[in-house]
């Protein structure tokens, strides 16, 4: 028990360097309320927060097992929907629905996952792709999911913890909770046996089975994990957004993002979907925002495009990947 | 009986790789499986150690079928291999590699890690524990794949093509570490090569391999003076010519 709490705390084998990065980051983020009075700076905090806590989940599968998975949306959507159809329908509270996405997450991709684990490389992505385009599509088309419609919880006075409602400080507490929890957790995860060996399937297969690794029972587990992280943040989404529909928490671009986010950062490194996070997303909103209100819309896809491009083309390890490159030169 | 493969027949579409294979091995022996490149030895290794199944014939380890079996479940039952060209995992460290094989015997990462560490010693790479092992000499990364095998806790080693590529120094080197690895961890080793000098002063027992056959077995200096052998590594004129 011990030893477990200490995995899941310790940042010990990490350089102190980092760990007085990571604490920096925390006090900042802690006290961002204060820091930041306007609405639009504590939504793009939140933000910030909910596509990092996403990354975290993506990177235990693309990251540490190296399969690139462009289907993360589908999970987020089980998420979703699971709080918000049960908040709709039955009125049931918030922390009952999470249980319920997990499980749904988990369950549908335990059911794909051995057929598309047959598949390598380019082609298990592109079926990823697919099988999240179809449930995109089956619950536009599901009337009791509201379809295209999109599902609307009840609004309640904030703040409440029922429903998980709040202003705007309050849903920064929010997310900023779940987010510790993924981190922690994906802190012991690096650190255990199943971390060690996802990291060895990944680097060679073979190698791998021959220390007695199930390959693909590996990929499999790790692939159901990823999924229920995702869906943790799905229902926050529905909690946050008070109305979803497929187009919101299903689509193409968000299972993108997700991935670009920790390829971006550092793939299979526990900082990366943190700094490929607050690379993206301050840049998306305030840049994007600001180009857009000047009538020139796409232009900030456009020097997304070129970052990534720049950082696919010289550093496959991320922005992660430079940082430790430049400071072990130094 | 240790190890017992029993008319093992291995097919690649038409061309027969393993034609018919019988052979033993008994607990605490080295035996060396030798022959000619493409003589078959990668292909009956893989067969063992279920890289490949079989096409016919049977495997057994310790009494138990293990014929088809997947390579995690081979490993679990006690047989660990190494390749011919490594495989490496080249994002961890040579300790994490080592902590990897470890982790086959153990959930627990402190237990894995001083596991590592005890073999790191074993095989003189304490150094570099905590290097990365692409960027050590072939030597050292051979010792990995070695110490990475050896973490597993098997009871039988097999070592495919081992000493490839070293030169005659770092050869010798390695067989006072296999035979200090052999005494220290009461192991069977299972070794193939096509260099003839690492093997014949290793093994205690040698099997030939020629085109797909066993064509020879028994002790180095027996085997070294078989006509077939020299036949097979020398070629038929040579032989006939003597």
């Amino acid at each position: 028990m011990g030893q477990l709490l200490r995995d899941i705390f310790s940042f010990g084998d990490r350089p102190l360097s980092e760990r007085i990065v990571l604490l920096v980051f925390m006090a900042v983020v802690l006290t961002f309320p204060w820091l930041a009075e306007s609405a639009y700076a504590r939504a793009v905090m939140i933000k910030f927060l909910l596509i990092a806590l996403f990354g975290l989940g993506w990177n235990l599968i693309g990251g540490y097992g190296g399969q690139v998975d462009l289907g993360q949306a589908k999970n987020v959507g089980f998420g979703a929907y699971a709080t918000a159809l049960m908040m709709f329908h039955w009125r049931t509270s918030f922390w009952l629905t999470v249980p319920v996405g997990i499980f749904f997450a988990t369950l549908e991709s335990f059911a794909v996952a051995y057929p598309m684990f047959r598949l390598r490389g380019h082609y298990f992505a592109i079926a990823t792709l697919c099988v999240a385009l179809v449930w995109k599509e089956l619950f536009i088309f599901w009337d009791w999911t509201g379809g295209a419609r999109g599902v609307e919880i009840p609004i309640k006075p904030t703040p409440n913890f029922t429903y998980m409602q709040f202003g705007s400080v309050g849903y920064h507490y929010f997310i900023f909770g779940l987010f510790m929890a993924q981190f922690l957790f994906m802190n012991w995860f690096r650190k255990s046996k199943l971390g060690y060996q996802l990291q060895a399937v990944r680097d060679n297969e073979d190698a791998a089975a021959s220390l007695g690794i199930n390959v693909t029972g590996t990929k499999v587990i790790a692939y159901c994990i990823t999924a229920a992280l995702g869906a943790v943040g799905g229902s926050f989404m529905t909690a946050y957004y008070l109305y979803i529909d497929p187009d919101l928490v299903m689509p193409l671009d968000l299972s993108i993002l997700i991935a670009m986010t920790v390829m971006v950062g550092g793939a299979g490194s526990i900082w990366g979907p943190m700094i490929g996070a607050a690379a993206l997303i301050p840049l998306d909103m305030y840049l994007g925002a600001w180009l857009a209100g000047g009538g020139h819309y796409g232009i900030d896809f456009m020097i997304y495009g070129f970052i990534i491009m720049i950082i696919a083309a010289y550093e496959p390890k991320g922005i992660w990947g430079m940082i430790e490159r430049l400071t072990k030169r130094g | 009986m240790l190890l017992r493969v029993e008319s093992l027949v291995k097919e690649f579409g038409g061309l027969v790789a393993n034609a018919d294979i019988s052979l033993e091995v008994e607990q605490g022996e080295i035996v060396g499986l030798i022959g000619p490149n493409g003589a078959g030895k990668t292909t009956l290794f893989n067969c063992i150690v279920g890289y490949y199944k079989p096409t016919s014939g049977n495997v057994s380890f310790v009494g138990e079928d293990i014929t088809g079996w997947p390579a995690h479940r081979v490993a679990k039952m006690g047989i660990a291999r190494t390749f011919q060209n490594l495989r490496i995992m080249p994002l961890l460290t040579v300790e994490e590699n080592i902590m990897v094989g470890a982790f086959c015997r153990t959930g627990d990462r402190q237990i894995a890690r001083r596991d590592a560490h005890e073999i790191l010693e074993l095989v003189n790479l304490t150094g570099e524990a905590h290097a990365s092992p692409t960027e050590l000499p072939i030597a050292s990364q051979k010792r990995i794949e070695l110490a990475r095998a050896l973490a597993t806790k098997p009871r039988l080693l097999m070592l495919d093509e081992l000493a490839a590529g070293l030169n005659p120094l770092e050869t010798k080197e390695i067989i006072q570490t296999l035979h200090r690895i052999k005494e220290e961890r009461n192991l069977t080793l299972f070794l193939t090569e096509h260099v003839m000098e690492f093997i014949m002063i290793i093994s205690e027992r040698v099997i030939v391999m020629a085109a797909g056959r066993k064509i020879a077995e028994g002790t180095p200096e027996k085997v070294a003076k078989e006509e077939r052998v020299i036949e097979a590594y020398l070629g038929e004129r040579y032989a006939e010519g003597r």
